[in-house]
């Protein structure tokens, strides 16, 4: 389903008004609270103006595309004893996509190598745009901003560097690809 | 008793808690204090005085004279102890009132016992001591003199201080080792010692532990152990840096700087005084530093001067900085300078003291640059004296010469003072342009400097704040921001990178001007990286020519970023140095290839390729490498070649040469032809254009004995042209000759038209082969292929003017070429025909258009002569007189006459005394019916006339039968003026419309000439050989052209009526009743004459010159006497002596007056006696 700003807001406004009116027979509690939750969806009223739903799905593919083609042409084969990295796994949610995601940008951030500064730029934007969808579908899930240290991380990263980096984007782009397809069904909170 | 054993009681508790409690502890050392000393073995029984303070600085007060009495008397006791006696001390501070002494030996086993410093105040002597850590921290000085200098006035004082600095910082310093104190010896003079202890600077922070040994007169005394924690410093150094301005708001602003770095905070103390009108100090104590001073007036000094202090602990005040003197300024303006940008608005205040007295507020008024006064509704009156003026909305600053700022003049009313304030007004308006490159991680940010390169002196600096997504509706600058390295480039922009960078955040951008007055801000700008891309072009472009179809289909890959569709735009077109490209467009983004049709499939085509965002986002990206197609055999050629030949025949081997020349019509690179086929059985390689030589031998071919057909077939490896040139070698069509003429004519020297005639020819003529050259050289020889049609043909080409040129015509037959036209040179004689043609187009209408100018400027000659002609003879309409009258209706000059009758003024000016005449010759042939006109000329003409003859006719010779016989208007009468006639008289032409027939009725009207030039030739020659017929120049003239109608009543148409009449008598009845009723009115012209003059009256009819009726002649004269009767007078007189004459020429339709007329008439009698 698209939704427009505008149609956005015609509807929560419309729906305001006429809980306003009803509110106006039932009384004043139930008036309080339809007003509070009006006002809940306020903030984002105000960042839906500025960002279409359609329009962020897009970058959202978009985005996932131009991450999944920065990593294309990494192939390896198959590498044990970094199980630490998200696996192949299927996310079937906003907030599961947004952790997994978070896990990628850490490790990605420690990793030394200059080239994955940019891809972890995106995942930063990817996950802000699935916030931002998450917002849409009032999902109110917090954002993952401070995970625990990954255990065993910096010695991985000091003895086997390469292979790291190697089967975090491929793994990063399966995950991608992944949750590319889940978009499409409009994935749960 | 009880009293001091419990005070005993008392010590020895507190020694013991003390021993037990603090074991060695030594006292801080307080900033300043008193060192009690006194005997050993001193019972402390004594207390102070009552009402003897205890505070110290009392000491120097009103109590010292008792204390010093005490002292006194204590000296006695000194002088009783032995040397080398030591006395201990105790340190009394004004934080410590017990006094901490110690019971034995600082080199023996220590311990201290506090003890009220009261007593000490009794029984011993008193030092003070102040000791202080220099500003610099590396010196520790201790000051010490006795409180009582009389006391020791007769010793001689050393004093010696013993310190140990511990090399570490101990928490709990233990006792020092007596072998570890550094002796220091004082200087002392005048009872005042000064200490000097030099301290590491490592070891700033450590405890100084020191005691004072003070010998005076063999008794020692001795300080307990001090501690001075932390060495620090205790005496600030005067501050320095000074520094004093108006504030922005008016104030006073004193700020200054601390000397060194303390590990301290100080404070300070600021002394300041106002001298203006009246005069005010203060002083304050701060810690900043700065101070502002509020009420600051116009024309005032502000001394001040600075110290400081440590703001908590011990520590002294430094001494007074120097003083610093600050004068405002008669006008001060706050803020003096403002940096602002374009669209703001600003306020500036002022102050103004003119004369001693501070101007009222209300009467300031503003003033820009001293040219412009600024309005009054934008002054605010902030106080009494402060005037406020806002400027809103500023436009940028436009330098003059070297200033680039506003100067804002605050004025008395219209009395500027020269200070002012300047305004610097920047357009910060700074347009930065970004771009993601192709493979989305870097972005690069321009911006140039050229909007801000007055403001001299500023810095410029990109700013940046990233939001997470997106941009903001409104960009704004951003509290928390981050500077951007910034590079300029060539080309005069700035260039920032980011990069790596976030692709969906929103970047806001502004550019910060930094500048001693301020800083400013350009707009900001939001962009998001990935809405600016521009892409990489796309891969892989190929060119091709598609088989059997013939398009020319170009392909591509789209690049690998970005990921959203594209838009593509192809150009292509014929590969050359110039191509002309033609653009075509492809919006499905799946899309990889296009194909398009193209005129010529044996061409090179180049493409290229470049792509877009689909939405419209970004930038084109750059065109892909050009790629080529490559022709190949794809269908039969669709035409031969064009080609012709030349023979040249070689007689001495009987051989002739062919020439195939051919039109460029093969491509050189082109390989759909392969081959031509020219003769049947000969086929002939892939030939480039050009010529080509083909040696036919007689024995294979010979022109004389076959026809030989030759076709132009273009082959390829697919088969060969259908639609092809051919051409038939036959010599004896090569005689038959159709073309008669051939002509060339040179235009210009690149084009040269040829025309040609041909006769009859039972020949199929297909077309003409049209050759030129340039003669006598054996150069390229050009040709065309001309349709048979054509009679007329133009070649463009670069001819050169001093060559000779042949040209050829060939008609082409389906049998054969034909016998050619051919001539050298262009056609000469045409040429010059042509020239003299050309020549005769220039002349024609030059001639044309001088008869043109010739013919309008005789008109405007003829008008002005005409004009000038008749300018003297007024138009009664433009005459005062004349205002507002119709002269088309005859009431009028009947109301006209009645007007002027009474009074009839002459202007003087318009009398000329001129001789009109020294004969007179009438020549009249009238009939007698009428006689009035006859007993109206008989007084007038008795003088001269023969009365006796019953005739008007005055000369001997008159002619009178004659005339009145002709009964037609041939007027015979002739002057016989040589008789020497006394009588003045005039002649009058007469237009008479007598005969309607006549073929000369209009002559007279328009043009003496015309009058004189009558059939009446007698007349000519009575004029000829009168005396007067050279210069008779005036005429009363009688047209129809203006039929008035002249009333009876009045006497000058009376007179005007029977002048008509007469002349209606002239034309004897031919004249219709109806004629007589309207009679043309004319004027009377009349120029002054040199010698003789006359008045002639010639009729239209006849032309010839008529006897001037005697009323006429009265009739003028008597106008003329009326206006100025004694110039009158004096004409006559003069007129009788033959000198002068008048001629009027005013008054046609004047009347005189009927005396004056009879004046008139006497004196003409007179005369004519």
């Amino acid at each position: 389903m698209v939704i427009t700003t505008n149609e956005y807001w015609a509807c929560a406004l419309s729906h305001f008004i006429h809980v306003t009116v009803i509110d106006t027979h039932l009384g004043g509690k139930m008036r309080c609270g339809f007003l509070c939750r009006f006002l809940w969806l306020w903030p984002y009223l105000f960042y839906t103006e500025a960002a279409p739903i359609q329009k962020v799905q897009d970058d959202t593919k978009t985005l996932i595309k131009t991450i999944v083609t920065r990593i294309n042409d990494i192939a390896h084969t198959r590498v044990t004893g970094l199980d630490f990295i998200p696996g192949l796994h299927p996310v079937l949610s906003l907030s599961k996509m947004d952790q997994t995601l978070a896990v990628y940008q850490q490790i990605l951030t420690s990793l030394p190598s200059g080239n994955v500064l940019q891809i972890s730029n995106d995942l930063e934007n990817l996950r802000d745009l699935l916030h931002l969808l998450a917002s849409s579908n009032s999902c109110p899930f917090p954002r993952t901003r401070s995970l625990k240290t990954l255990e065993g991380l910096d010695d991985v990263l000091e003895a086997s560097l390469y292979s790291t980096e190697v089967v975090v984007l491929s793994r990063l782009q399966g995950s991608l690809q992944d949750m590319l397809q889940q978009l499409d069904f409009s994935p749960g909170c | 008793m009880a009293c001091q054993k419990f005070c005993m009681a008392f010590l020895q508790w507190e020694f013991i808690y003390v021993i037990t409690a603090f074991n060695l502890a030594y006292p801080s050392t307080p900033w300043r204090f008193k060192l009690f000393c006194m005997p050993p073995n001193t019972t402390y029984d004594f207390l102070l005085p009552a009402g003897i303070s205890k505070n110290t600085s009392n000491l120097n007060g009103y109590y010292e004279p008792l204390l010093e009495a005490k002292f006194n008397s204590s000296g006695a006791y000194y002088s009783n102890l032995t040397s080398k006696t030591t006395f201990h001390c105790c340190v009394w501070s004004e934080e410590n009132e017990n006094c901490s002494v110690q019971a034995d030996n600082i080199e023996g086993k220590a311990f201290i016992s506090p003890v009220n410093s009261s007593v000490f105040q009794q029984i011993g002597t008193t030092w003070n001591i102040q000791c202080w850590m220099k500003e610099n921290l590396e010196l520790f000085i201790c000051y010490i003199e006795p409180l009582f200098k009389n006391s020791f006035k007769n010793y001689d004082l050393k004093v010696h201080l013993l310190y140990v600095l511990p090399e570490v910082l101990e928490e709990s310093p233990l006792v020092p080792q007596k072998g570890s104190f550094q002796l220091v010896q004082c200087n002392c003079s005048a009872h005042k010692c000064e200490c000097h202890v030099s301290v590491p600077a490592a070891k700033l922070n450590c405890t100084l532990s020191m005691y004072l040994k003070i010998t005076s007169g063999g008794v020692v005394f001795q300080s307990p152990l001090i501690d001075k924690q932390k060495v620090n410093k205790d005496e600030a150094d005067p501050p320095l840096g000074l520094h004093m301005e108006i504030t922005d708001s008016g104030d006073l602003r004193i700020s200054w700087s601390s000397s060194t770095l303390v590990p301290f905070q100080l404070q300070y103390q600021v002394k300041y005084s106002e001298n203006s009108t009246s005069r005010r100090e203060a002083d304050e104590i701060v810690s900043a530093t700065s101070l502002l001073v509020d009420g600051v007036l116009p024309g005032s000094s502000y001394e001040v001067q600075v110290r400081g202090k440590r703001q908590d602990g011990p520590g002294i005040w430094s001494d007074w900085s120097t003083p610093l003197i600050f004068t405002t300024q008669d006008v001060i303006y706050f803020p003096p300078k403002i940096l602002t940008s374009v669209g703001s608005n600003v306020s500036f205040r002022c102050i103004y003291k003119n004369e001693n007295k501070i101007v009222s507020s209300k009467n300031i008024v503003w003033w820009m640059n001293l040219a412009e006064k600024i309005p009054e509704s934008q002054y605010n009156i902030v106080g009494d004296h402060v005037s406020k003026v806002t400027l809103p909305s500023l436009s940028a600053t436009r330098p003059r010469g070297k200033f680039t700022y506003d100067a804002v003049y605050c004025c008395n009313e219209y009395e500027c003072h020269h200070r002012y304030a300047e305004l610097y007004v920047v357009d910060v308006n700074i347009n930065i342009l970004c771009e993601t490159d192709g493979y989305l991680s870097k972005m690069t940010c321009r911006w140039s400097t050229n909007a801000i390169q007055s403001l001299a002196g500023s810095t410029l600096q990109l700013r940046y704040h990233r939001r997470s997504l997106y941009c903001s509706d409104v960009p704004s600058i951003h509290s928390t921001s981050e500077p951007k390295d910034c590079h300029l480039q060539r080309d005069g922009f700035y260039e920032c990178i980011f990069q790596p960078i976030f692709l969906l955040s929103g970047y806001t951008m502004w550019i910060r001007i930094n500048h001693s007055l301020g800083s400013l801000d350009s707009p900001p700008t939001c962009v998001v990286p990935d809405s600016i891309v521009k892409p990489l072009p796309p891969s892989s472009v190929k060119a091709e020519i598609t088989a059997k179809v013939g398009l020319l289909k170009i392909s591509w890959k789209k690049p690998m970023f970005p990921e959203n569709d594209l838009q593509f735009q192809i150009r292509y077109g014929l590969n050359g140095k110039e191509i002309q490209w033609k653009m075509y467009e492809v919006y499905d983004a799946k899309s990889k290839s296009v194909s398009l049709p193209v005129p010529d499939l044996c061409e090179v085509y180049a493409a290229q390729v470049r792509c877009k965002r689909l939405d419209g986002l970004g930038y084109w990206s750059n065109w892909s490498t050009p790629a080529y197609t490559v022709v190949t055999d794809i269908n039969v050629p669709i035409r031969g070649p064009e080609f012709w030949r030349t023979i040249h025949e070689d007689s001495t081997k009987k051989e002739r040469n062919v020439t195939l020349l051919w039109k460029p019509h093969l491509h050189k690179k082109s390989n759909c032809i392969t081959s031509v086929k020219v003769v049947e059985d000969i086929t002939l390689p892939a030939m480039e254009h050009g010529q080509k030589m083909w040696a036919i031998t007689p024995n294979s071919l010979s022109m004389d004995r076959a026809n030989t057909y030759c076709d132009s077939l273009a082959v390829n490896s697919i088969g060969a042209s259908f639609a092809n040139f051919n051409l038939t070698l036959s010599w004896p069509m090569s005689k038959v000759n159709i073309v008669q003429s051939l002509n060339a004519y040179p235009l210009n020297s690149s084009c040269v038209i040829l025309s040609w005639m041909l006769s009859l020819s039972d020949y199929n003529l297909i077309y003409f082969i049209l050759e030129w050259k340039i003669l006598n050289e054996n150069n390229e020889i050009k040709w065309r292929r001309i349709p048979s049609s054509v009679k007329r043909y133009y070649i463009h080409d670069h001819f050169i003017p001093i060559e000779k040129y042949q040209f050829s015509l060939y008609p082409i037959f389906m049998e054969g070429v034909g016998k050619p036209k051919i001539i050298n040179s262009f056609t000469q004689d045409d040429i010059e025909k042509h020239q003299t043609d050309a020549g005769l187009y220039v002349i024609v209408p030059i001639i044309i258009s001088s008869l043109t100018l010739l013919l309008g400027a005789l008109l405007i000659l003829h008008q002005r002569m005409k004009k000038l002609f008749w300018d003297d003879v007024p138009n009664p309409k433009n005459c005062s007189w004349a205002q507002g009258l119709n002269f088309q209706k005859p009431e009028t000059f009947e109301h006209l006459f009645i007007k002027h009758t009474e009074s009839v003024t002459f202007g003087p000016l318009l009398l000329e005394p001129e001789t009109i005449s020294e004969d007179i010759s009438v020549d009249t042939s009238w009939k007698n019916k009428d006689e009035k006109v006859q007993t109206a000329l008989v007084p007038l003409l008795l003088t001269t006339a023969d009365l006796e003859k019953g005739s008007i006719c005055i000369n001997d010779q008159c002619n009178s039968a004659s005339f009145s016989e002709a009964g037609s208007t041939k007027i015979t009468c002739e002057d016989e003026g040589r008789r020497q006639s006394s009588v003045k008289y005039a002649t009058l032409l007469c237009n008479s419309k007598s005969s309607a027939t006549d073929d000369e009725q209009g002559l007279i009207n328009s043009s003496v000439s015309k009058c004189f030039s009558s059939k009446n030739s007698p007349t000519k020659d009575s004029l000829s050989t009168s005396p007067w017929e050279i210069e008779t120049q005036a005429f009363f003239m009688l047209s129809d052209q203006h039929p008035n109608i002249i009333s009876p009543h009045l006497t000058f148409s009376e007179e005007l009526d029977k002048l008509l009449n007469l002349e209606g008598n002239f034309s004897e009845g031919n004249f219709s009743e109806e004629h007589n009723d309207e009679k043309s009115v004319y004027y009377l012209g009349v120029t002054s004459m040199k010698k003789e003059s006359s008045s002639v009256f010639l009729t239209d009819e006849s032309g010839v010159l008529c006897p001037l009726p005697a009323h006429c002649l009265f009739t003028d004269i008597r106008i003329l006497q009326d206006s100025c009767s004694h110039l009158v007078e004096n004409n006559f007189n003069v007129g009788t002596s033959g000198q002068k004459t008048f001629v009027s020429y005013m008054p046609q339709f004047q009347t005189c007056s009927i005396q004056t007329q009879k004046i008139m008439e006497n004196k003409m009698c007179d005369l004519t006696v």
